[in-house]
């Protein structure tokens, strides 16, 4: 098949994963302004309460407009790489949707591939607009440039990532009736062993060094450090460790939709 | 153009026991049992037949439907549609066919018809100028021309009924499988769906198979019929033979102006079944004699109104549900 065609169908697919997106004004409204309001409302507020308890000035190092430095970029990162969400992939399998993909000459993992593709170019947009309303609500984000690219190119395979995760959590729906529970104990999981709720440096240095071998640090933790320009680690070692990662879960999820579709009923039709 | 060897499906069920503690039990041990809802299947259909595949709900039509478009794997046994293995769903055997289900819909719902036809046509690698010809015809064929930039979920059961259709046959399928089209249709949409669906497949003498509990999408659409009852096949054979199974004796009905002797001996031979206070009466006459005994009813009873039957397929349908043993053995 030659490549024009092919990337056709990818863009058109892209187009109605936009359109989806953004058929829903307030639904999309929530999804920008969302993580913003969040951050304010409970982030801010939380981390600036804790701060002002006698006697506390800094927590392994971080002080107040740190700590909110690291909650901010947080909060891009999970924009930029935790978007796509899978239940409507498990969705699609447990009620015999998938069914239309095994029909049309585009296949299932395609769709939501392409679909993933297309989301994440919105989310790029969300972030850029929120790291500038951020910017304007007085915040110093302190973008290091040294390190940006390297953040961004390790954004885009975390992305990948929670998308493989997503994809194989999804594909449970072939023997459980719901995936959810595992979609919540596994994001929950993630949430305090990535450094998306309080920074790594809290955990004792062995649990730390023990994690640096799981892929839940380079979730989160390693490209906020990133942003922030100040990862002390090997950058190479972290990249070859995500890829690493990315490729289990890439292999798991082939071999977990090859079997599923084999016993795959297509209840309801 | 379809061809099927023994073809079959079994699923592994799970039983639970109602209530509480049928609950708790099924954490710890499982009930599974074994069904066959496809067993040993053979079939042959040839290029442009138009074939009703019917039987009662949970007969395993819809499984052998989706096995011979490769939704699912047989179990065993050997399928080839349109020169192709379905269960591979190789990408040209995708392009070949085409499947719609009355019950769920393909299209994407939160997008207007016309998105999704724009990406059916990048998926289908349908030319702009073809693609743009057969919309057209289409959509003025369906009456949906001013629909196609509503979003799908805005639309009416008939009206989305009809862009699944179109969305079906942009790319011009060979072999299409209907599964339930006109389910939950009103009478008019109906026949629209099965006038369109008759034309066309005149037109490009494409092959259908279809499954319908209505049976007016039979009869005036399909040729052919395959009985299928718990997973077996058992009766394959041109509409007019299915008709006949029951002998070749006509369904007429009689109403008159004022209730006639019931206990007169001209019904007696007819199986008559009386209704509205005996000013009604369903009458079975052998086809044969039928110009006769009816110019003989006639003259002799005040009749005010004859009713033919329109729906053999039907009668015969509800018959052989209730008495499976009257379906011949050899077929």
């Amino acid at each position: 098949m030659s490549l024009a065609v092919n990337s056709a169908k990818w863009t058109q697919t892209m187009q109605v994963a936009w359109s989806n997106q953004l058929v829903y004004k307030l639904n999309f409204l929530m999804l920008v302004l969302g993580p913003v309001l969040v951050f304010f409302f409970i982030k801010y507020n939380l981390w600036s309460s804790i701060f002002s308890m006698p006697g506390v000035t800094t927590i392994q190092g971080y002080d107040l407009a740190s700590m909110l430095e690291y909650q901010v970029w947080v909060m891009i990162v999970a924009l930029l790489a935790q978007s796509y969400n899978n239940m409507k992939l498990a969705e699609d399998i447990r009620l015999g949707r998938i069914s239309s993909y095994l029909i049309y000459p585009f296949g299932f993992w395609q769709f939501h591939t392409a679909s993933f593709f297309g989301t994440q170019v919105i989310q790029i947009i969300v972030s850029i607009l929120t790291v500038f309303a951020v910017a304007a609500f007085g915040f110093d984000l302190n973008l290091s440039l040294d390190q940006t690219p390297a953040a961004i190119a390790f954004c885009v395979l975390v992305s990948l990532l929670w998308f493989a995760i997503a994809f194989i959590l999804g594909l449970a729906a072939f023997w459980l009736d719901e995936t959810w529970v595992l979609r919540v104990i596994f994001v929950i999981i993630a949430q305090f062993l990535s450094g998306a709720i309080v920074p790594l440096e809290i955990y004792p240095v062995w649990f730390r060094s023990f994690l640096d071998y799981t892929p839940f640090p380079y979730m989160t933790y390693v490209p906020v450090k990133l942003f922030m320009g100040a990862y002390e680690g090997h950058i190479g070692t972290a990249f070859a460790i995500i890829s690493f990662w990315l490729t289990v879960s890439v292999l798991v999820a082939t071999w977990t939709w090859k079997r599923g579709i084999r016993m795959y009923s297509g209840a309801g039709m | 153009m379809i061809a099927c060897r023994n073809l079959s499906k079994s699923f592994r069920i799970f039983e639970k026991k109602p209530g509480l503690s049928g609950s708790l039990r099924q954490l710890f041990k499982r009930e599974y049992r074994s069904s066959h809802a496809v067993d040993s299947f053979n079939l042959e259909i040839g290029k442009g037949e138009f074939v009703g595949l019917l039987g009662p709900n949970g007969a395993g039509k819809t499984t052998l439907m989706k096995m011979l478009t490769g939704i699912i794997v047989p179990t065993s046994g050997e399928a080839l549609v349109a020169g192709h293995q379905p269960s591979k769903r190789e990408i040209p055997f995708r392009k070949k066919i085409a499947l719609v289900m009355g019950q769920k819909s393909q299209l994407w719902w939160d997008i207007p018809a016309m998105d999704s036809f724009l990406l059916l046509q990048r998926y289908y690698e349908i030319e702009e100028k073809a693609f743009r010809k057969r919309l057209g015809d289409l959509s003025e064929l369906l009456g949906v021309t001013n629909l196609l930039n509503v979003h799908i979920r805005k639309l009416s059961l008939g009206e989305r009924m009809k862009m699944e259709l179109m969305a079906c046959i942009l790319h011009e399928p060979d072999v299409v499988f209907l599964d339930e089209p006109t389910i939950g249709l009103d009478v008019i949409a109906q026949k629209n769906i099965r006038e369109f669906l008759g034309s066309y497949q005149k037109q490009k003498n494409i092959t259908v198979v279809l499954t319908s509990h209505y049976m007016a999408d039979v009869q005036s659409l399909c040729n052919r019929i395959v009985l299928i009852l718990d997973g077996k096949k058992r009766f394959d054979g041109s509409r007019s033979e299915f008709e006949d199974i029951l002998g070749r004796e006509k369904s007429i009905s009689l109403r008159f102006e004022h209730a006639p002797n019931i206990d007169d001996h001209a019904w007696s031979k007819m199986d008559p079944k009386w209704s509205n206070n005996n000013f009604q009466v369903e009458l079975r006459i052998p086809e044969a004699t039928m110009r006769q005994t009816l110019a003989d009813i006639l003259l002799r009873f005040p009749v005010i109104d004859v009713v033919s039957e329109k729906m053999a397929v039907e009668r015969v349908m509800e018959t052989l549900l209730k008495r499976p043993e009257l379906i011949p053995e050899s077929r």
